[in-house]
């Protein structure tokens, strides 16, 4: 087997036999849910309930006039209990909606979507917003605005990301396996709607079963589609890196997929965009990955929004060893956590938890090059790393620090264990910060 | 599940490999054993181990005692230091006098690392500032080759002088390249038709450790295969020397083979510490210490060009440095 791949990134170990032959559980409505007010990439929401209302499942509760936005509904049929601050995964604290269950089981639904190769597409960008979809890799860009080809631009080509190339996550691969036929739906909804003409499936070639069931599948595709085996790296899931490994295109500092002519779309997405299509319901679940060698019983769940992370455990059967770190999403890119309190939210993919904390004694920079051959965005990370120390931001910004994507893979391989990806990602925060600022000070 | 959880937070990326400074270091001192053991073999115990014992010795020595001087935390653990001692032993001549490795020793350390702050902050190959400084300091120690009579060239000034070590004859000889230097590769092939093969097995007297190009490129590979090293400096360090070599008229194998070439193309040009990060700088970094070492070679004042062409372009570093692959997504894109 051929396989396409990117020049750098990391060979580490995928930890994936954790959870991949884990089959996805239902995880049962929790008696209340918490769903932060801002959930995706772009501008918070407003909530369109008030403390006391009835919910069904499926209605919309929190929505804004933005573009960049996607709007919110309830995973639950219940009581809005408050409108207060709470943990977030990524924001620490922010205005949440806490909606207890009711247990009657009430349910919102739209109709399904027929005829989909015959919609006009602004139609199903728009009903792919009202949907609440966005990015369900991590990053949560609302996936209406990623179809949008703006006026004068052409998409050629959909790539359907199912790379999944963060350690111990197994999400996308069970929802690959177990929900195809949905992702195919949805799939021809997002290639209706941003007018591509050909779709390549890009699967790291760990997921064998994965690339065999999509092979057979994609046949009966209204459209040119091919499976592209990936060579299982990190970061092969990056959108910039699977656009190099399936097209050899390279996207412009600053740009978009679509200035190539390119949208990228994750697995989980399309299968949450053909669920819609097939059953009417919004994204207001997803399937996760609950790993690590802490968790007694590591588990693929489809869980509702707004579960609690401390109700996960509970379901997993807790600890077998107490975990020193929780990460929201994989290990690589994903977020430490203060709280077993955090709510799931629409760009979380799992919960890893760690015990070992990979502590190694800090060299100085002995100029060995690692970080260089494994930056996939041609960065030289130890200069960059240097420039912040000696706050030299400027030249970081003269070399390119906004480039970096901190996927960390220069961290990953420093034997000096110089945290290069937090002093990157200071300086490259510093220098948005003086742009924005229209000048240096 | 409520219990209080005592949570370590810190930035992305929660995962780390387990190379470390001190496995690199150790993996260098190992792909440099078969060509020292070929070395303590060839001149004889007497004549080398107490020569590398004492460089090693020394530069671990003055490491430690810089630590103490300005009060830093005790850095010999990292393997460097012994790294320099091995090499500058290595590329002593034998029987050499002792205190020649502890002065080079402390150069190395103190001129060559520890006054630009240590590891990972000197712009020159320590190793060869402590052999720049003894070859500038005692040209006629540092040239000087007491081997064991059969190995020995004769008929050529520079050698003759013979004495007795542990039993066994012993006189000294002219290297290759003198020779070459001074008659010309013609005349030293006319005496030695077999030269280019003893040189690269390593019977050709020269520095202790530099002699067999077989055991060096043994311990080479071996680096490569771990992923220490990359080829492209030796490679364009050969390819630079050859050049000036075949200019010259002379042969481009008898001088990758020769001297010190080889163990400098593949263990001092690429020291990271010393060498462009740059994938184009390190083209550029090893044509230049080749093409250098070549022109001393065949018009300076010493026989040997290998330390001060690399010393040359390690001082360009800083420069090369700044040679950027093209900016992603900039270049033209096509598919």
């Amino acid at each position: 087997m051929r396989l396409n791949t990117f020049p750098g990134g990391i060979h580490s170990p995928t930890f994936k036999e954790f959870t991949a032959t884990k089959p996805i559980k239902e995880f049962p409505f929790p008696s209340r849910v918490v769903l932060p007010l801002l959930q995706h990439t772009g501008a918070p929401l407003s909530p369109l309930v008030k403390k006391g209302d009835r919910v069904k499942r499926g209605q919309k509760i929190a929505d804004v006039e933005a573009f960049i936005s996607a709007p919110l509904h309830s995973p639950l049929a219940g009581k809005v209990a408050g409108i207060e601050d709470y943990f977030h995964p990524l924001l620490g604290r922010f205005p949440a909606l806490t909606i207890e269950n009711d247990g009657s089981g009430e349910e919102e639904r739209k109709d399904p979507l027929c005829d989909i190769e015959n919609k006009d597409p602004a139609f199903l960008r728009e009903w792919i917003r009202e949907g609440g979809m966005v990015g369900l890799g991590g990053a949560a860009f609302p996936t209406h605005v990623k179809v949008s080809p703006p006026p004068g631009k052409k998409i050629d080509t959909f790539i359907l990301n199912g790379a999944e190339c963060e350690p111990y996550l197994t999400c996308d691969y069970r929802v690959m396996i177990e929900r195809s036929s949905a992702i195919l739906t949805g799939l021809r909804v997002l290639v209706r709607a941003c007018g591509a003409e050909r779709v390549f499936i890009g699967i790291e070639e760990n997921k064998i079963e994965a690339i065999e069931k999509f092979d057979k599948l994609v046949k009966d595709l209204p459209f040119p589609a091919r499976v592209v085996p990936l060579l299982t790296k990190y970061p092969q899931g990056s959108e910039k890196q699977l656009i190099v490994a399936i097209l050899g295109r390279e996207v412009p500092p600053g740009g978009l997929p679509l200035d190539v002519g390119v949208v990228v779309n994750n697995v989980q997405t399309a299968w949450a965009v053909g669920r819609m299509a097939e059953e009417g319901l919004p994204l207001i679940e997803r399937v996760i990955t609950l790993s690590g060698e802490c968790l007694k019983s590591p588990e693929n769940l489809q869980v509702p929004l707004g579960t609690v992370l401390s109700d996960l455990v509970d379901f997993c059967g807790g600890w077998v060893e107490t975990p020193k770190k929780v990460i929201m999403g994989g290990p690589m890119m994903g977020v430490a956590q203060t709280s077993l309190q955090v709510p799931v939210v629409k760009g979380t993919s799992g919960f890893v938890f760690l015990s070992n904390l990979y502590e190694k004694k800090e060299y100085p920079c002995i100029r060995c090059r690692r970080c260089i051959d494994a930056c996939p965005m041609r960065l030289f990370p130890t200069m960059l790393g240097k420039f912040s120390e000696y706050q030299a931001f400027d030249e970081a910004r003269d070399q390119r620090v906004l480039d970096c994507m901190e996927c960390g893979a220069c961290s990953y391989v420093c034997p000096s264990n110089i945290s290069l990806t937090h002093l990157i990602r200071l300086a490259k925060a510093e220098v948005m910060r003086r742009s924005r600022k229209g000048g240096n000070q | 599940m409520n219990e209080e959880l005592k949570l370590v937070i810190t930035s992305s990326p929660h995962l780390r490999d387990e190379t470390t400074v001190p496995w690199i270091m150790r993996q260098v001192v190992l792909a440099l054993l078969p060509a020292t053991i070929w070395g303590i073999y060839f001149f004889g115990v007497s004549s080398t181990l107490l020569t590398i014992l004492l460089s090693v010795g020394s530069t671990i020595g003055f490491e430690a005692l810089n630590c103490k001087i300005f009060k830093k935390p005790l850095s010999i653990t990292d393997g460097s230091a012994v790294i320099t001692g091995l090499l500058l032993g290595l590329s002593l001549p034998p029987s050499a006098p002792f205190w020649l490795p502890l002065v080079g020793g402390g150069a190395a350390i103190f001129l060559g690392k520890e006054m630009f702050g240590g590891l990972g902050q000197n712009i020159f190959n320590p190793a060869l500032v402590g052999r720049a400084v003894l070859l500038v300091s005692w040209p006629k120690a540092m040239s000087t080759w007491w081997v064991s009579a059969p190995f020995g060239f004769s008929g050529f000034s520079g050698g003759g002088a013979a004495s007795t070590f542990s039993g066994v004859e012993m006189v000294t000889t002219p290297t290759p390249l003198s020779i070459a230097q001074m008659y010309g590769y013609s005349s030293l092939h006319q005496a030695d038709p077999r030269i280019l093969w003893r040189l690269f097995v390593g019977q050709v007297p020269g520095s202790i450790g530099e002699i067999s190009a077989l055991f060096l490129l043994i311990g080479f590979l071996y680096l490569w295969w771990r992923g220490v090293v990359h080829w492209d400096i030796p490679l364009s360090y050969f390819v630079g020397l050859s050049c000036v070599a075949i200019l010259g008229g002379q042969s481009a194998l008898f001088h990758i083979l020769s001297g010190g070439a080889i163990m400098g193309a593949c263990f001092m040009a690429t020291d990271y510490v010393t060498s462009p990060i740059s994938s184009k700088g390190r083209y550029i970094f090893g044509l230049g210490a080749g093409a250098i070492t070549g022109v001393i070679r065949l018009l300076g004042a010493y026989p040997e060009g290998v330390t001060f062409g690399i010393l040359t372009m390690n001082a360009l570093v800083p420069f090369l440095d700044y040679l950027l692959p093209p900016r992603f997504g900039v270049k033209k894109s096509n598919g």
